[in-house]
């Protein structure tokens, strides 16, 4: 949950999005309201872009978008410079949130940071359609770009560690196999992303989240391999397929409420599903109940409440 | 041995543009007409991307790199997109105002050009009334509109009720992209949601057939 936090608060998309205290507030007073077990340091997905020159185009109500990426195909991404979280952009305003939400929540609740996974912000620095052709048509100059991501989302989380946050979750939905092959997810992506996890673990985080957007089954029971604690599945995978997929892998999974069903359901639709996914789990463990992606800001309040509802009352005891 | 067209179906769905447009060179010189080419090389190419989206191997990088092979191909062959023989019918696409995600619409015209449709692009951001206007200039059949995110649902909402008012109520709207494709077609309002740019290739040949057979 990110900026339906503000909207149940009373407060704007742009008072979250301008201010990590704020946001933090935001965040906390979420937290107390509806009573669920992690809070989100992330204010939107254009941090790392922004912080190395991308054009950001804000619009009232929604969250920025890439309007304009900062590099071409033919820069020396050997070369670019890696942003410092202190003092580029607004990532020092997620330092701030993760910093605020840490001192006044402790250990009571898990404080999530969010950094883009070398896939995504490769997509982000390029474009889309220029990222995916370099990789196909120049993968050795592809493999420096997904370097120099990586480099940057590292700096990013382990400065997020240390003012704060418990866990990084690393966000690359890019990385689905709806959008490249296994193949380059297993060269190329994979090794990127366990140098990612490696380092947060150094680094004292207590986890690490990985999260695939989309159709991720084939490549979610090899997450765990790659170093990450947690792993997000999307509504549009089967969780008895992937309960089956993940056999004896000790890899937490987080889903899969269809985000959608937040805004156009109601609490007896989500309730319902939450149920589902529960029994699912029930014997394996190992599952937080969520959406299966961001709960979409103009979310219903008592369909975010039902979903807290259904996860406490499963965890009572039968009488 | 399989024949050149064979080896142009081949190529393209590969995503061999160089090779491709070989392949094509020396087909014309052999004296098969633009029009064999397209219907016997990228529209069997086409369909069979299709095919293997249908058994979920697709992804987005292949479609993309056959994508640019067969625009590639239909450029070499018709320098104008006017002159696109004998089109099935003209399609405006567009991502609605509030939405800046146009990848999913980049897909989607490549597909619908490699399956002899007529393409308007109204671009991203764009008001609910320019697309109705494009869709009268063009005397398009149908509208397609990608959506990645969920704020963008009250503009496809009011896309149909708007065309009824020009009078064109009639035309097909069809709703692709990640957060549109989670919702059914009548909280849209739309005739149609698609999971993929082939569904809604596959909805437009099939109401396209519908209206004129002969095609």
């Amino acid at each position: 949950m990110f900026a339906h936090a503000a909207i149940v608060n009373g407060r704007s998309v742009e008072e979250y999005l301008s201010s990590g205290a704020v946001a933090a507030d935001c965040q906390i007073e979420a937290h107390a309201r509806y009573g669920y077990d992690a809070v989100f340091a992330v204010l939107d997905l254009t941090l790392e872009v922004g912080a190395v020159g991308g054009e950001i185009q804000s619009r009232p109500g929604l969250y920025p978008t890439v309007l304009r990426a900062p590099y071409s195909p033919d820069d020396d991404f050997t070369r670019l410079p890696i942003p410092d979280p202190t003092s580029a952009g607004r990532m020092p305003s997620v330092l701030e949130m993760a910093g605020r939400l840490r001192a006044a929540l402790g250990d009571h609740a898990l404080v999530v940071s969010l950094v883009q996974g070398p896939m995504t912000l490769a997509v982000q620095l390029l474009g889309m359609e220029k990222a995916l052709y370099l990789a196909a048509d120049e993968p050795d100059r592809f493999l420096q770009l997904l370097d120099y991501a990586t480099a940057v989302s590292k700096t990013f989380g382990l400065a997020q560690l240390a003012t704060g946050a418990h866990v990084v979750l690393v966000f690359e939905p890019a990385a689905c196999p709806e959008v490249v092959p296994l193949g380059l997810f297993r060269e190329m992506i994979g090794p990127r992303l366990s140098a990612l996890f490696a380092a947060f673990k150094r680094t004292g985080a207590m986890g690490s989240w990985l999260h695939i957007a989309g159709r991720c089954a084939p490549i979610l029971p090899r997450y765990a391999a790659l170093g990450a604690h947690i792993g997000n599945f999307d509504y549009c995978v089967d969780p008895q397929e992937l309960l089956s997929a993940l056999g004896e892998s000790r890899l937490c999974v987080d889903g899969n409420v269809k985000p959608l069903s937040f805004v156009t359901d109601g609490p007896a639709d989500i309730e319902r599903e939450a149920h589902r996914l529960l029994q699912i789990f029930d014997g394996r463990g190992g599952f937080i109940l969520s959406s299966g992606c961001e709960i979409p800001p103009e979310s219903r309040e008592a369909n975010v409440a039902a979903l807290v509802r259904a996860a406490k009352a499963w965890k009572r005891p039968a009488p | 041995m399989p024949s050149d067209l064979d080896s142009l179906v081949q190529a393209l769905t590969e995503g061999e543009r160089e090779r491709s447009q070989g392949i094509v060179a020396d087909l014309v010189g052999g004296g098969v007409s633009p029009f064999e080419i397209i219907t016997g090389g990228v529209e069997r190419a086409m369909a069979a991307l299709d095919k293997k989206c249908t058994a979920e191997q697709f992804n987005l990088l292949e479609i993309m790199l056959a994508g640019r092979a067969v625009m590639a191909v239909i450029r070499q062959l018709f320098p104008e997109d006017a002159a696109l023989p004998s089109p099935r019918a003209s399609v405006v696409v567009a991502v609605l105002q509030g939405d800046i995600h146009d990848i999913g619409k980049a897909i989607l015209k490549i597909l619908l050009a490699g399956n002899r449709f007529r393409v308007i692009d109204c671009g991203r951001d764009t008001p609910v009334a320019r697309v109705v206007a494009a869709v009268a200039d063009s005397g398009s059949a149908a509208v397609c509109v990608s959506g990645l995110i969920s704020s963008v649902i009250p503009q496809v909402q009011g896309l149909k009720p708007a065309l009824a008012r020009a009078g064109m109520g009639h035309v097909h709207v069809l709703a692709g992209g990640a957060a549109l494709k989670q919702c059914a077609a009548a909280t849209l309002n739309v005739d149609y949601v698609g999971q993929t740019a082939f569904d809604a290739v596959a909805y437009l040949s099939s109401a396209v057939e519908s209206c004129h057979p002969e095609h």
